[in-house]
């Protein structure tokens, strides 16, 4: 897989008189974790909306390999290769584990709009327009990867925090992405989940894409990360690697205050 | 330019309106409910003031008195009580609610229809007919008196609620229930005043309306329902603006009578806008507006009333369901003709709610006008089918409705809940009123049954296989909106769309379509219900006596089953063939629509869990020896947890209770 280098270039974002996000460059790297850290309010859900699309920037850039996706929408970003999950799950309640899954696979198609149309008509017809078996294979690959076959065919409704971060990771991954956002994947997580998440995203970033962690977790952030950003108020305060960040003066001042 | 007179003469009507629109808005505000039966308990007010004086001979007053302060109030906590507090207990959507109102609009024209009749009644005037000379000025006193009744009532309120804690309490209430009650606020008592209050407004608007134009059980409701536009425009909030605006509909109404276009045909366009200016209002203003500040968050999508989880049922126990439907569709066929012409209506309504199934119970969008889009296949199939063979203008009817279907669906887009439904809903009365009651549009259609290749459908039977063969048409169109991939991305839209926009779904895209291919499906349905009738009839298509009550009958039946909508059908025709009367399937609809709160899922849930129930035996047994596995993989320990387990071995030998060992 090539790509997988999501930049945000001096990117601003005003909410009224609060400028959430305060002229932020950042960059993922394929086959590296990115980690955003920072205390509560320090604007890096709001730059991660800015990222997929939730939010339009006020001013700067978002590009996906050299291309300009800045006025994107969130779903034509996901069919460009990005992934991400969610602080505040947003799993398809009604549906199994294994359908989960399968939305996330059946719809990576960056065809044109007007092809994709075409398509849904030929299917409400009944033509087999989608590739299910080709699919199904992915899903089943993903399940056994996050060690979810247990609860395959549960309805998503019926399961627990833990394990429902561990499915919108799935229906992620399943959509076989250059660049994977993910807001707090650890919050609600226990121990071993945790421990879990971490081999997952080894083995992601082993085959090539890019991950961007926000994460509250500082020793997750410390143990699974190549580059770290820190955030406060809005602004960049430190880049680098874990080492750098951590000892940097400002990030300290930041937490210790 | 303005002429003083005209304006002066809508004054009356104006206030009313503003009454109409404030009434919606505080019982909103003071709820957290939008009330869509809001028409209809003022209907229900003005029969009941009307039976007191025209029936009993009560005196107007007493009659005033009784229905105002005592049946109103009554009617209000009743409402409270038994609908809309078991639903707020248990943190029920605003999509649920407002399915309940409708749900009691339906028991309401129903209970109205059968007591009291179809025909008009005249009911005497609250405040009476005095005009007054003055120079050349023709002065309405009693249009002064309803402008003061309206300013004076709701200052009074306004008084009442922001200078005593009642007005905090029920922010409290509808903002945050539990947090309020948990703060010692007897919630349901404030939830019971404001619901005696909002009846109050509407039984008063009711009155009052009923004196200037006349009463039966559609028209006025109709007539407060297209009053929607003035909280709308209020944006939910403002009551000058909501008070302002009804009164400068009434005057805008009046002056319009002031000029008329020379054009014949522009004429009869100006003469349509100004006897529907509400509706016009309506639909422009929720065009424009793309945001409705709705308290108590977003009314969301319909998920809590369709239930089916993919790829739940099982293929065995779907081809039982189909084989049984199929059997009993075929059965008419052995009807008499009478009985089989009843019955030859329920394909063609079928087809039409299975098309509200598409848009409501398989992707979650909210479609109050789908008999807007019915008419309008009926309509293009009358005037097609003149020239054009008979199959293509089947198609050109399904086109025409699909176009407008499309124009919905785009700006449904961005609306959910609340929002959407109304819009749909203005769609559909803009339809009905624009097109449908235009002699221009209805003049010399004749409906004939169509004939293909030279086999006429004239007869009785063919004409139903016909129709069986269309909607068969429509169940694979069902299946295939179900299945696969095209069903899981919309259930992923109606279960999270931002989830669905997480993964690709273009939920832009499939919501314009699943709109699109709703409003053809129904297109085609009408076009079967005009075939069928060999009569374009504008009132089969009306938005309340039919877009409404279709509604309620699909989401009753369970809005996620497309077999669960034909037996919806079924039924409707069914209980109309036995009572001999169009109206009487509105009562038990609208029963169970409102008490839907109780019965998540509706009538295809009930059924699917009496199924579950009467298979428990077996399923139990499969999941027990699916439970036991064949052999247990052994136990591996590390040697940390051989350690743990020695030590627990050692501290607590063999017994079973925990503490009891120790010494």
């Amino acid at each position: 897989m090539s790509g997988g280098r999501l930049e945000g270039i001096d990117l601003v974002k005003r909410f009224g008189g609060l400028t959430a996000v305060d002229e932020v460059t950042v960059h993922t790297a394929p086959s590296e974790v990115t980690a955003l850290i920072g205390p509560n309010g320090a604007g890096k859900t709001t730059l991660f909306q800015c990222l997929t699309g939730v939010e339009r920037p006020d001013s700067g850039r978002v590009l996906l390999d050299g291309t300009d996706i800045t006025r994107r929408s969130p779903d034509a970003r996901a069919r460009l290769g990005i992934g991400r999950t969610f602080q505040r799950l947003a799993v398809f309640a009604t549906m199994t584990v294994a359908d989960n899954l399968g939305v996330g696979a059946e719809n990576r198609n960056s065809a044109p709009t007007l092809v994709r149309t075409g398509q849904l008509l030929l299917g409400i017809l009944g033509f087999p327009v989608v590739d299910e078996k080709r699919h199904q294979r992915r899903v089943d690959e993903v399940i056994e990867l996050l060690g979810l076959r247990e609860v395959r065919d549960a309805p998503a409704g019926s399961l627990p925090t833990g394990t429902l971060r561990l499915v919108e990771l799935g229906r992620a991954l399943c959509h076989d992405p250059q660049v994977l956002l993910l807001d707090e994947p650890a919050s609600g997580l226990d121990t071993t989940e945790t421990r879990q998440l971490q081999r997952v995203l080894r083995d992601v970033t082993g085959s090539g894409v890019a991950v961007l962690l926000v994460e509250h977790d500082v020793d997750l952030v410390f143990d699974v990360a190549d580059r770290v950003y820190a955030m406060a108020e809005g602004k960049l305060i430190a880049a680098g690697t874990v080492d750098e960040v951590r000892t940097h003066p400002a990030v300290l001042e930041a937490y210790l205050s | 330019m303005l002429a003083l007179d005209y304006a002066l003469a809508g004054l009356g009507l104006g206030a009313i309106a503003a009454l109409s629109g404030v009434g919606v808005l505080l019982t909103y505000r003071l709820t957290g409910v939008f009330n869509m039966a809001h028409g209809a308990i003022a209907m229900i007010a003005a029969y009941l003031f009307w039976q007191c004086t025209a029936g009993w001979g009560l005196p107007v007053w007493l009659a005033a008195l009784l229905v105002l302060a005592v049946a109103s109030p009554g009617l209000g906590m009743l409402l409270e009580r038994f609908v809309f507090r078991p639903l707020q207990r248990r943190f029920a959507t605003p999509a649920e609610s407002l399915v309940a109102t409708i749900g009691l609009l339906v028991l309401l024209l129903g209970v109205a229809y059968v007591v009291w009749g179809p025909q008009t009644r005249h009911p005497a005037a609250l405040v009476p007919e005095n005009v007054v000379q003055w120079g050349s000025l023709t002065l309405h006193v009693d249009a002064f008196t309803d402008l003061g009744i309206v300013i004076a009532g709701t200052l009074a309120l306004g008084i009442v609620l922001r200078l005593t804690a009642l007005g905090t309490q029920i922010r409290a209430v509808v903002d945050r229930r539990d947090l309020a009650e948990l703060s010692g606020v007897d919630a349901d008592r404030v939830s019971a005043i404001g619901w005696s209050i909002g009846c109050v407004f509407a039984s008063l608007t009711g009155i009052l309306l009923a004196a200037q134009i006349s009463l039966n059980p559609f028209g006025l409701t109709l007539l407060v329902l297209e009053t929607f536009a003035i909280p709308v425009l209020a944006g939910l909030r403002s009551i000058p603006i909501a008070i302002a605006t009804g009164i400068a509909l009434g005057i805008a109404q009046s002056e319009m009578n002031l000029w008329s276009p020379a054009n014949a045909s522009l004429s009869s366009i100006w003469d349509a806008l100004h006897a529907n200016l509400p509706v016009v209002l309506l639909l422009v203003v929720l065009l424009v507006r793309n945001r409705l500040a709705e308290g108590g968050g977003d009314a969301g999508s319909a998920t809590t009333f369709a239930r089916r989880r993919a790829g739940a049922a099982s293929n065995r126990r779907l081809a039982v369901q189909y084989a049984l439907a199929a059997g009993a569709m075929i059965l008419p066929l052995t009807f008499n003709s009478v009985h089989l012409r009843q019955a030859q209506e329920i394909p063609a309504l079928g087809i039409i709610f299975v098309s509200i199934v598409a848009v409501t119970g398989y992707s979650g969008q909210i479609s109050l006008g789908q008999a807007g889009y019915a008419g309008l296949g009926a309509l293009f199939f009358a005037k097609a089918s003149g020239g054009t063979p008979q199959i293509i203008a089947l198609l050109v009817a399904a086109l025409a409705a699909g176009v407008v279907g499309f124009a919905t669906g785009y700006p449904a887009i961005r609306r959910r809940g609340l929002f959407l439904a109304l819009t749909t809903f203005a769609v559909g009365a803009f339809v009905s009123r624009f097109v449908f009651a235009q002699p221009y549009f209805t003049n010399d259609v004749e409906v004939n049954r169509p004939s293909f290749f030279g086999l006429s459908l004239q007869g009785d039977r063919a004409f139903y296989l016909f129709e069986l063969a269309l909607l068969a048409f429509a169940f694979l169109v069902m299946f295939n909106l179900r299945n696969g991939a095209l069903g899981r991305s919309l259930i992923a839209i109606r279960d999270s769309e931002d989830g669905a926009r997480s993964v690709g779904v273009d939920v832009r895209v499939l919501k314009v379509l699943i709109f699109t291919v709703s409003a053809m499906l129904a297109g085609l349905g009408g076009a079967l219900l005009a075939q069928q009738a060999q009569a374009f009839d504008p009132t089969a298509f009306d938005p309340l006596e039919a877009s409404l009550p279709w509604f309620a009958v699909v989401v009753v039946f369970g809005a996620d089953s497309a077999v669960a909508a034909v037996i919806g059908a079924g039924f409707l025709v069914l209980v109309n063939a036995l009572t001999g009367q169009a109206g009487a399937y509105l009562i038990p609809i609208g029963l169970l629509a409102a008490f839907l709160g109780r019965l998540p899922g509706g009538a295809a849930e009930l059924g699917r869990r009496t199924v579950d129930w009467l298979m428990t035996p077996t399923a139990l047994m499969r999941r027990y020896t699916a439970a036991v596995p064949p052999s247990r993989p052994p136990l591996v320990l590390s040697d940390r947890g051989r350690l743990a387990l020695a030590r627990v071995r050692r501290e607590q030998p063999a017994s079973p209770a925990e503490g009891s060992a120790r010494p």
